[in-house]
């Protein structure tokens, strides 16, 4: 197949039809649009439906009725929109139901600004909405790998029944990549003998809902979701390592930091300072197995993120006090660059 | 419409004006032109782009001004807005005969809809409107396609289309083969449209390979401008 030349947000677009998704209920906002965009005019070609909510809000509640008729379903937005979809998504993850939402997050808090920014890192692994439940939250740092991860978010999504989060920001959506479109197979979502698609020969009908009234009957339906909470956490985490085999500093950073953090790896390496890079590609479950084997050789950690240090918490607990965590990070809409990280890196490593 | 220099071509109306689909490679067009024409004097890049809220001209504005290229754009505090804002001086460009002027459109018809507003002061026999094309942009792979893009921008410009520029690439990866594959779906196009293919947009470094390869095509060498963080240094 010929490369063809996409923007992220056309990927996000691109890998959910790739993964069967025919169902997206989104409203939209800068910086995603393009993605509401190319879906807007693609599933009606494919014979999907695409809806234009009234908002975030209704949205959410659309992809809660179709993810309980089973279907693949999407819904896309950035930050305030998230922000605005909380309820549903904890209604969903009470109801537990697959779906994917995306957030192509923006500088905050509150209406903040269209830049770029990692601001909803503790909304998204940690929960934005009410109650003990999880997200599986993946953060891709390429066009292509948008594509390879919105795939894997649907099958996640389906084998947890749970919903999924794709995380991205505005040089992501934005930007421009090759991509080789694979040809091949339209994946298709597995049988969901829970989904109500009316009653048929079932004997009883299936009801979806996240109501539990009994406080011991919740407690149940908590602590089997725990279980599966702690499957995904051992056997879904994910991330890429770039020259940390003999490194004494060990970066973290996740999305597009990541990719200005490995040419600050380089730049480092070319001064002969022996640091790499640890790039979690899923942010929930927390790559902490990675973040332990590096703790045993690295000296010391540097976590860059667009915002405050969030992710930031969770490599201080998975280091668990061993090492030196040091933090850069720009918030509100800034980008870190290249030449800020290696000053941080030369600074550490004195 | 093009002048030559050092055997390659490059747009030289008064007012240069680029449109064509989301992605297509305007801005890179538009900021290439107006370099070349700051050759021989002041030029002025505006920068139309309503829709796109990252890679526009104005994020290389500081650049340009110390070679002659005067940016056009909302004010700084406005520079990340996400409002159409449009200032007084583009009206400036469009009705001064002693300004030369680069247009940089947004893209789709959604984005041409701004140019559309100025069609009254689009200055008669001095401007021409330059469609881009990148073959290898999803969904604007074949004539058919090209067409029907053509037909929802000059309708929502309500100025017709006066040149092709095939734009064809993948980034930094290019090879020429794939630009000139993408110059033969243009010749189709400008052959049904009966409007000419003015030039081929070329990443600076294989630029002689294509001029070699496809004999009789103008060039124009491109240095390519809107990267991605990582490729920056501070």
């Amino acid at each position: 197949m010929p490369k063809v030349l996409m923007k992220g947000n056309e990927a996000f677009g691109e890998g959910a039809i790739r993964a069967g998704c025919r169902c997206t209920f989104a409203y939209p906002i800068t910086p995603q649009s393009e993605l509401t965009h190319f879906l807007a005019r693609r599933l009606p070609e494919i014979g999907g439906v695409f809806v234009q909510a009234e908002s975030e809000v209704s949205a959410i509640n659309m992809v809660y009725g179709a993810a309980a008729a089973g279907a693949r379903v999407l819904t896309s937005t950035s930050s305030p929109g998230i922000s605005l979809m909380q309820e549903g998504l904890s209604y969903i993850a009470g109801a537990r139901l697959p779906c994917v939402v995306v957030n192509v997050m923006r500088g905050g808090p509150g209406l903040g600004n269209i830049a770029p920014a990692q601001g909803d890192y503790w909304q998204a692994v940690k929960g934005g909405g009410h109650g003990d439940y999880r997200l599986i939250v993946l953060a891709p740092a390429s066009v292509p790998e948008i594509i390879a991860l919105m795939e894997l978010a649907f099958d996640l999504a389906d084998k947890y029944r749970n919903p999924v989060m794709v995380v991205g920001d505005g040089v992501l959506g934005q930007m421009m990549e090759p991509v080789e479109l694979e040809s091949g197979e339209i994946r298709t979502a597995p049988e969901k003998p829970w989904a109500t698609t009316g009653q048929g020969d079932r004997p009883q009908r299936n009801v979806i809902n996240s109501l539990h009234i009994v406080p011991e009957d919740n407690e149940r339906f908590n602590l089997d979701q725990a279980a599966v909470f702690a499957e995904i956490r051992r056997r879904e985490q994910r991330s890429e390592e770039y020259r940390t085999e003999d490194a004494e500093l060990v970066l973290m950073a996740f999305g597009t930091v990541a990719r200005v953090a490995k040419a600050a790896v380089d730049r480092a390496r070319a001064r002969g300072i022996r640091a790499g890079l640890i790039r979690p590609i899923t942010l929930w479950p927390f790559p902490d197995e990675s973040v332990r084997r590096a703790a045993a050789q690295a000296q010391q950690f540097l976590v860059v993120e667009m915002n405050l240090g969030q992710m930031l918490e969770d490599v201080r607990l998975s280091v668990n006090g061993k090492r030196p965590v040091h933090f850069y990070g720009r918030p509100g809409g800034t980008v870190p660059t290249v030449r800020e990280i290696l000053d941080e890196v030369s600074r550490i490593m004195g | 419409m093009l002048t030559t220099v050092g055997g390659f071509f490059y747009p030289n109306k008064r007012v240069n004006v680029f449109v064509g689909p989301l992605g297509s490679g305007k801005t890179e067009l538009a900021i290439n032109t107006a370099l070349v024409l700051a050759e021989q004097g002041l030029v002025t890049l505006v920068d139309l782009d309503i829709i796109n809220p990252h890679y526009r001209v104005r994020l290389v504005k500081t650049e340009l001004a110390g070679r002659d290229v005067e940016v056009v754009c909302p004010p700084d505090e406005l520079l990340q807005a996400d409002v159409p804002a449009l200032t007084p001086a583009i009206l400036g460009v469009l009705s001064r005969d002693d300004q030369r002027g680069v247009f940089d459109v947004g893209g789709d018809d959604i984005g041409a809809v701004v140019l559309g507003s100025f069609r009254p002061y689009l200055p008669a026999g001095q401007y021409a409107i330059y469609f881009v094309v990148n073959t290898c942009r999803p969904h604007f792979t074949t004539a058919a396609d090209i067409h029907r893009m053509i037909d929802r921008i000059e309708r929502a410009v309500r100025v017709g289309v006066d040149y092709l520029v095939s734009n064809t690439n993948i980034g930094l990866e290019t090879e020429p083969a794939t630009v000139i594959e993408g110059r033969r779906i243009l010749d189709v196009v400008a052959r049904e449209r009966g409007i000419p293919v003015a030039f081929t947009g070329v990443r600076s470094g294989i630029a002689e390979t294509v001029q070699e390869l496809d004999a009789g095509t103008p060039v124009f060498p491109l240095r390519l401008f809107m990267r991605p963080p990582w490729e920056k240094w501070g």
